[in-house]
């Protein structure tokens, strides 16, 4: 009921009824009613038109209905209070009723004269002149004006400036998402220059994390995600197109030239590959792979989604109505959404898994990655170089030597042998090994072997074939095949037989290795189901590895070692026959392949060829100094090309070089098409000027056309929308005729024309709005705003909101230290709680397992978290980040029990709270009540007050004193996440903090923008 | 935890409030025990017109003859040749080409589009008549046989969509593409929640056994433009029942409730000082989910439940995650006041062995579906509980593939057959009828049922007019049952 008084008071306020005698205005107050109550029947569409009477067109309606300026003459009033149920209008049945207030605006609208205009959005802003207001000192730009003018209209003051505190951290979360740091806040606080306010906010929008934040809003109107959505909704990789955005943004692109790219970036002239880039915008839609779908109608569906984001995003209009019908309220005929389709309608692309056309182009955060590889490259290549040169070695002397080291294995009999599972383990004539009897499921095999040799730099393992085996192979398992877990070695001193030491093992190359059981799973550390397999079961061949050590291992006395094989692959899957052979020299081993290599005739060799060849030479054969340039040389060299082969083809725009045809679709339906059509925009908007060209680039330059009505109105109006809360028209998706009457209309159009006339400069436009008083404003909810305006329409405060799911998990992360501050890059998979992908579909090839990441991946920015369509991140989804399934431009804000189990519990936070106890320990002082006002400060940005401190202080001490009695309850306490526990801390004591930094982070001042 | 500990705990709260500082206020105390956090009623567009509070429990269009709904979905369409469309014209039609005629230039979907023969295949399986009413049910629901007269059989269901993912959209949201709220949103924002501490949609999900089941998504239970409070929250049989409800630092209640305490204090302390009610809003949440900490173990642990429960609902009721088990949780959630109680049963989608297939699904479903009916039955519950039974199509009489033994049927929108029970349906009834093909219904403007008309008549049953209950969002008016004339299915409301 609450709720309803509010509603009514609000409706007095802002709603149509002009107070005492200022004459009606058509748009505001008219227009509102004849859409809602009348257009269905007697409005733009012609096929539920009733009699044959049209009330949104001027001329038509005072054809017959409405007789200018005589209330009694005109049918229209009569009609509308008629108590005759056959006469009345609208019709009881339409379920549409008029109020009595409404009867009397219209009867008098008409009285006075019955002046239409044209629906306000569709006429060009005009800059109107800030109005006079009664307090000039409250004034800090044009902003205030208008809304001051507004308030004084209502007899309301305006709210006192916020203080510094709740200043920068409203600031800090607006322009970057992220919480001020306290260094951040005691700078401000204590800087007494004019303009410290300005220097914050310059300081944020030249920051990084801008962009990042900013990007986040863009993500959801162009529908971003990381998977193609419909059925199966397995993963894309679009990730290059969001850097491009952050990238865009972080630059400050001028809004028209941010559209440009994005709508038609690739007809631009020259367009460069960033340009094309750009184009992801559009490909972004859900894309369906489910087999039995009409190529077709799904391909229709993409195009008409482009539509509805396009005209969503940049004019505000619900265009998606026009698909089946002419649009009820709005001036847009279904003919008029068949030729804006056209523009969207001639990509290459299918309907059934239409991924293509794509370009691979590195993201703009790469290239930078790139360059600064490129320079660390070429001083690497030049070190090597010299290094080189210094020894006075020459490559050509070094592949000399080879031949010399060509062969010193020693085939070596063990010495003793064991078998874990019972095996009888005998040798043969060709000093091979043979297993045989007891052959349980998973096996290890342990032997001495003993040499005279000092320096043993390698192990070679022959598996060889057997026919005792089921196949006449070289494995026990049923099959034939052998899956080799885990290869260990240990080495002894001849003289000191019993003290074994790890050997280190560097790289293991095998002749052959089975697709995914390579052979070097034998040497990961990890004696599991994986390891050197080689389709033995199909490939009946003796097989060779090898095991090179990192050091030369040994004694001059003699050498022991201990050779480990552990078979875990289950099944039996164990060799059945092996020999063994140390190598015993200064040089490695030549492995296989680089013995390939030098057979190779030198002319013939690949560049990787010769590179691999010259590494290997190094590494045997190099000085010290130039093995070093060479490691250095190589690891950058590598990273480069992880760089260069980890980004992915990003699907972008192409026109067909033959224009696809567009009809007209019956009701929308892909299989019924009428009437071909041309590309155009709808006829209610400024036309198109001729030497536009009708595709889409000439659409955008049409959308960006300085007297364009829609473009820079939604806009300014998005951008206030993300820093108030709320637009100045609250209907952010719709300007139309069924779209919220602007709460400062004026205020509306100066902002679009100050956006225009500066070149689209967006961070202007949000240092604008953000240095004006009205926004500087404390969001105090003085008792006499939450009677009258309660949602903050008049702005007589400043917004109070609680924030995005990104947002809060972005705080945590933040104020905890824990936030990774890496900008683009492939999306990452933080915590998640287990099977939620699984339990929605499971099946084999057509799902996936979500493969949590680890260690800095957990603490990315929440804009980068891998976003699945029909399973949104869970944890954000509880705090209202959409599917992402279709453009959004306004998300709800909603407050459930599931909220706090997110804050509570999610892994995340608990972990958040830990580093944050952390920091508070090391930074926050020494003295218990200087720490707690620390942490409370770094989550909510000011200090506590005194009786929150008592709160704070008591749950501090209790807490203290349960985790100091119970070590246990602590330990699970800090045992939530997956980075170490900071072990120098006393436990109970890290607890405590932990369990205090819980508590601040569940207020709901955390989640508050203030 | 001791139920006479926690009761002093919430007393004390309650002192503490009530006298605290400045006191919380009545209306603040009033919604700590507001039970719409997960149904806080928005603003609904005026046409819904005077007299008329969504959100408000109680406050419908017109008298509810339902109070809650079960619907159990069954994703991947069931064949209704093979369940309740009682077919003797296909003992001789069985085997025989399906004539030109009927087909009619039908869509195929791009599975059997390139099949060059379709021939017709009866039921696997005998169907024999049940109860007073002597409905005819498929020898492979023999549990259905005992519901015979609690439900009305529906053979005259058809939907626009072919494939899968439109088709289930369309089931559930009222539209084919994505973007809609579910039918559950709908009446989590239409009518609110009943229940102070659990939310009003609840969704669970069997566990699939099916290689090739469908998958699902989170959209078919989503709020699309509705306020995401309206969504539905999963009930899941493994890992957290709700997402996040256990603390995975292992505290004690007492501990938990310590914390909660702080961190309402600290709430209320700033809500003082800043005047913002939304922060009342928040505790009234926290508060809320430490009474789900309690509340959904207590109706998951179905151990209080006497033998003759699981002697009804069958051993698989001891199983989390199987159907019996979450339609007795479907039960207990509506003992509980839960508005609309969803439940996904995956894998009917037999393009291939068929005749293997479909009765391990069926086996999977047939008692708990009917022991949930039986189980309201007798507690009285069944004349306000509405029990749904369906999936998103229907399946071709003609066989896709295999030979006269081993096929599989393709996906049919034209005609299919699903069941309503309690909640005002006549009980022990059908309502229409295909032809002797089963591939087209017979008079289809007279006894045609579309989603449309379907959702309209739960809608009705709930008291709630389709065309009134609407969403002002990008400057529409929408609603559940589409734009286009559709009805409630009045014939079949008692």
């Amino acid at each position: 009921m609450v709720f309803g008084i509010r509603f009514t008071l609000i409706l007095l306020i802002l709603g149509s009824v002009s107070p005492g005698d200022e004459p009606l205005r058509f748009n505001r107050d008219v227009r509102p009613i004849l859409s809602e109550k009348c257009y269905a029947c007697h409005g733009p569409d012609e096929k539920t038109r009733a009699a044959d009477l049209r009330l949104d067109i001027e001329q038509e309606a005072k054809a017959s209905a409405i007789v200018e300026g005589s209330a009694a003459e005109s049918e229209l009033v009569d009609r509308i209070s008629s108590t005759d149920p056959e006469l009345r209008m609208p019709p009881p049945d339409s379920g549409k009723q008029l109020t009595a207030s409404e009867i009397e605006i219209l009867r008098r609208w008409i009285a006075e004269g019955a002046a239409y205009k044209g629906h306000w959005s569709f006429l060009p802003p005009q800059r109107p002149d800030p109005p006079e207001v009664t307090d000039e000192n409250w004034i800090r730009n044009s902003i205030d004006r208008f809304v001051l003018a507004r308030l004084d209209a209502e007899q309301l003051k305006p709210s006192p400036e916020a203080d510094r505190y709740a200043l920068i951290r409203r600031l800090s979360l607006d322009l970057t998402g992220l919480p001020p740091t306290i260094d951040e806040i005691n700078d401000f606080v204590s800087d007494k220059s004019d303009d410290a306010y300005e220097k914050v906010v310059d300081r944020l929008l030249r920051s990084n994390r801008y962009g990042e934040h900013m990007a986040r809003y863009w993500m959801d109107a162009a529908r971003y995600a990381d998977t193609n959505g419909y059925q199966y909704d397995l993963e894309r990789e679009q990730w290059v197109w969001r850097d491009w955005v952050i990238h865009a943004l972080n630059t400050n692109m001028p809004f028209d030239q941010f559209t440009l790219e994005q709508l038609a970036g690739d007809l631009l002239p020259n367009a460069s590959d960033s340009q094309r880039l750009a184009t992801g915008f559009h490909r972004n839609h859900p894309i369906t792979i489910e087999g039995g779908v009409i190529d077709e109608e799904y391909r229709t569906e993409y195009v008409v989604d482009r539509v509805v984001t396009t005209s969503t995003v940049w004019m505000g209009l619900t265009m998606t109505c026009g698909r089946c019908h002419d649009h009820k309220y709005d001036p847009i005929s279904q003919r008029e959404f068949y030729r804006f389709f056209a523009f969207f309608n001639n990509i290459s692309e299918r309907g059934l898994n239409g991924f293509n056309p794509k370009a691979k182009i590195p993201s703009p955060y790469l290239k930078q990655q790139l360059r600064l590889l490129d320079v660390e490259l070429a001083e690497a290549k030049a070190a090597f170089a010299s290094a080189i040169q210094d020894s006075g070695l020459s490559l050509e002397q070094l592949e000399q030597q080879l031949s010399d080291g060509a062969d010193h294995w020693q085939t070596l009999v063990p010495s003793k042998m064991k078998s874990a599972g019972g095996a009888t383990l005998e040798v043969q004539p060709d000093q091979s090994v043979l297993a045989s009897g007891p052959n349980p499921a998973t096996e290890t095999y342990e032997l001495l072997l003993s040499t005279d040799a000092g320096r043993v730099n390698a192990l070679r393992l022959e598996a060889l074939t057997d026919p005792s085996t089921v196949n006449g192979g070289t494995g026990r398992g049923s099959n034939g095949n052998f899956v080799l877990s885990e290869f260990e070695v240990q080495f002894a001193a001849s003289e000191d037989p019993d003290n074994f030491r790890d050997v280190e093992i560097a790289n293991a190359e095998a002749d052959y290795s089975q697709e995914k059981y390579h052979v070097t799973l034998a040497i990961d550390g990890k004696a599991d189901r994986t390891g050197w397999a080689v389709d033995g079961n199909t490939k009946i061949e003796n097989r060779s590895a090898m095991f090179v050590f990192r050091e030369p291992v040994g004694h001059a006395s003699g050498t022991i070692l201990r050779v480990r094989m552990i078979f875990k692959y289950g099944g039996s899957h164990h060799i059945a026959r092996f020999r063994m052979a140390v190598h015993e020299s200064s040089t490695p081993p030549v492995s296989v392949s680089i013995a390939a290599i030098v057979q190779k005739p030198r002319g013939k060799r690949s560049p990787a060829e010769k590179s691999r060849l010259r590494d290997w030479l190094l590494q045997g054969f190099g000085t010290d100094d130039v093995k070093k340039a060479a490691s250095r040389l190589q690891e950058i060299e590598r990273e480069r090309a992880g760089v260069v082969d980890g980004f992915p083809a990003t699907m972008v725009m192409a026109e067909l070089p033959n224009p696809r045809k567009t009809h007209v679709l019956l009701r929308g339906e892909y299989d019924k098409p009428r009437e071909e059509v041309q590309p155009g925009t709808p006829a209610a908007l400024p036309p198109m000027p001729d030497e536009l060209p009708p595709n889409r680039l000439g659409l955008a330059r049409w959308l960006v056309m300085p007297d364009h009505p829609l473009t820079a109105r939604v806009t300014v109006n998005r951008f206030w929308q993300q820093l108030f809360g709320s637009g100045i028209v609250k209907t952010t998706e719709d300007f139309g005729a069924q779209g919220d009457w602007p709460s400062h209309p004026e205020l509306l159009d100066w902002l679009a024309v100050e956006f225009v006339q500066s070149q689209w400069n967006v961070k202007a436009l949000i240092k604008t709005i953000v240095m004006s008083a009205t926004y500087r404003q404390s969001s105090r909810l003085r008792p006499e705003l939450v009677a009258v305006d309660p949602d903050n329409r008049l702005l007589a405060r400043g917004p109070r909101l609680r924030l995005d799911a990104e947002v809060i998990r972005d705080s945590a992360l933040h104020v905890s230290g824990l936030l990774n501050s890496e900008v683009g890059g492939p999306s990452v998979f933080p915590y998640h709680p287990t099977g939620l992908w699984q339990e929605i579909n499971n099946r084999p090839g057509y799902s996936r397992t979500y493969k949590q990441d680890s260690g800095e991946k957990l603490y990315r920015r929440s804009l980068y978290t891998f976003w699945k369509r029909t399973v949104p991140p869970p944890s954000m989804a509880a705090f209202d980040a959409p599917e992402r399934e279709f453009c959004l431009v306004r998300r709800s804000r909603t407050n459930t029990p599931l909220q706090a189990f997110v804050m509570l519990h999610d892994p995340q936070f608990v972990e958040a709270a830990r580093h944050l106890a952390g920091r508070i320990l090391s930074a926050g002082g020494a003295a218990t009540q200087q720490r707690i006002v620390y942490g409370f400060q770094s989550c909510v940005g000011r200090k506590p007050t005194q009786q929150e401190l008592e709160v704070l202080s008591a749950e501090l001490t209790r807490r203290l004193q349960q985790y100091r009695n119970d070590g246990q309850a602590a330990a699970k306490l800090l045992s939530v996440g997956e980075s170490p526990v900071d072990e120098s801390i006393e436990q109970a004591e890290l607890a405590a903090w932990t369990s205090l930094g819980r508590m601040i982070m569940n207020l709901s001042e955390f989640v508050t923008k203030p | 935890m001791n139920p006479i500990n926690e009761s002093n705990l919430l007393t004390n709260r309650r002192y503490f409030f009530a006298r605290g500082a400045s006191g919380i206020g009545i209306a603040a105390l009033a919604s700590l025990l507001n039970p719409k956090l997960f149904a806080a009623a928005p603003s609904l567009a005026e046409a819904n017109g005077p007299g008329y509070a969504p959100g408000q429990p109680g406050a419908t269009h017109f008298p509810a003859k339902a109070k809650r709904v079960i619907y159990l979905c069954q994703s991947g369409a069931p064949s209704q040749i093979d369940t309740f469309d009682y077919k003797p014209s296909l003992e001789k039609l069985n085997g025989t080409e399906l004539p030109d005629s009927i087909r009619g230039g039908q869509r195929l979907t791009g599975m059997t589009s390139r099949q060059s023969s379709f021939p017709a295949a009866k039921s696997f399986l005998p169907f024999r008549q049940h109860g007073d009413s002597g409905q005819w049910i498929s020898d492979m629901l023999p549990w259905h046989g005992k519901i015979a007269d609690q439900i009305c059989i529906i053979r005259s269901m058809y939907t626009e969509a072919i494939n899968h993912d439109p088709a289930i959209t369309f089931f559930q949201t009222g539209h084919q593409q994505p973007g809609r709220p579910s039918l559950g949103a709908w009446l989590s924002y239409g009518l609110g929640s009943e229940s102070e501490s659990l939310p009003a949609f609840v969704v669970m999900l069997d566990k699939n056994t099916d290689p090739q089941a469908q998958p699902l998504y989170a959209r078919l239970w989503g709020s699309a433009f509705l306020p995401s409070n309206h969504q539905g929250v999963k009930l899941r049989s493994s890992g957290d029942p709700v997402l996040y409800l256990n603390d995975p630092t292992g505290a004690e209640p007492k501990d938990r409730r310590q914390l909660l305490d702080g961190i309402a204090r600290l709430n209320q302390l700033r809500r003082e000082a800043v005047g913002d009610p939304e922060i009342a809003t928040r505790i009234a949440a926290y508060e809320m989910a430490y009474r789900m900490q309690t509340s959904v173990p207590d109706l998951t642990d179905v151990s209080d439940e006497p033998q003759h429960t699981f002697d009804l609902y069958g051993p698989d009721a001891k199983i989390p995650g199987t159907h019996a088990a979450n339609c007795l949780l479907a039960r207990r959630l509506a003992q509980r006041g839960v508005r609309f109680i969803q439940i996904y049963h995956r894998g009917w989608d037999h393009h291939s062995g068929l005749p293997t297939r479909h009765p391990k699904l069926a086996k999977e479903v047939d008692q708990g579906s009917a022991a949930l009916v039986m189980d309201l039955k007798q507690r009285g519950m069944l004349d306000d509980t509405l029990v749904v039974w369906g999936g998103e199509f229907g399946r071709t009489v003609y066989r896709q593939g295999g030979n006269a033994t081993n096929y599989g049927r393709d996906h049919h929108p034209r005609c299919f057959s699903i069941w309503l029970a309690g909640g005002g349906i006549k009980g022990g009834i059908n309502y229409g009828q295909t032809d002797d093909w089963c591939y087209n219904i017979v008079d289809r403007d007279r006894y045609g049922v579309h989603i449309h008309d379907l959702n309209a008549t739960i809608l009705h049953l709930l008291g709630l007019d389709h065309r009134r209950l609407s969403y002002r969002f990008q400057g529409l008016d929408y609603r559940l049952t589409g734009v286009e004339d559709h009805q409630p299915v009045h014939d079949i409301i008692a």
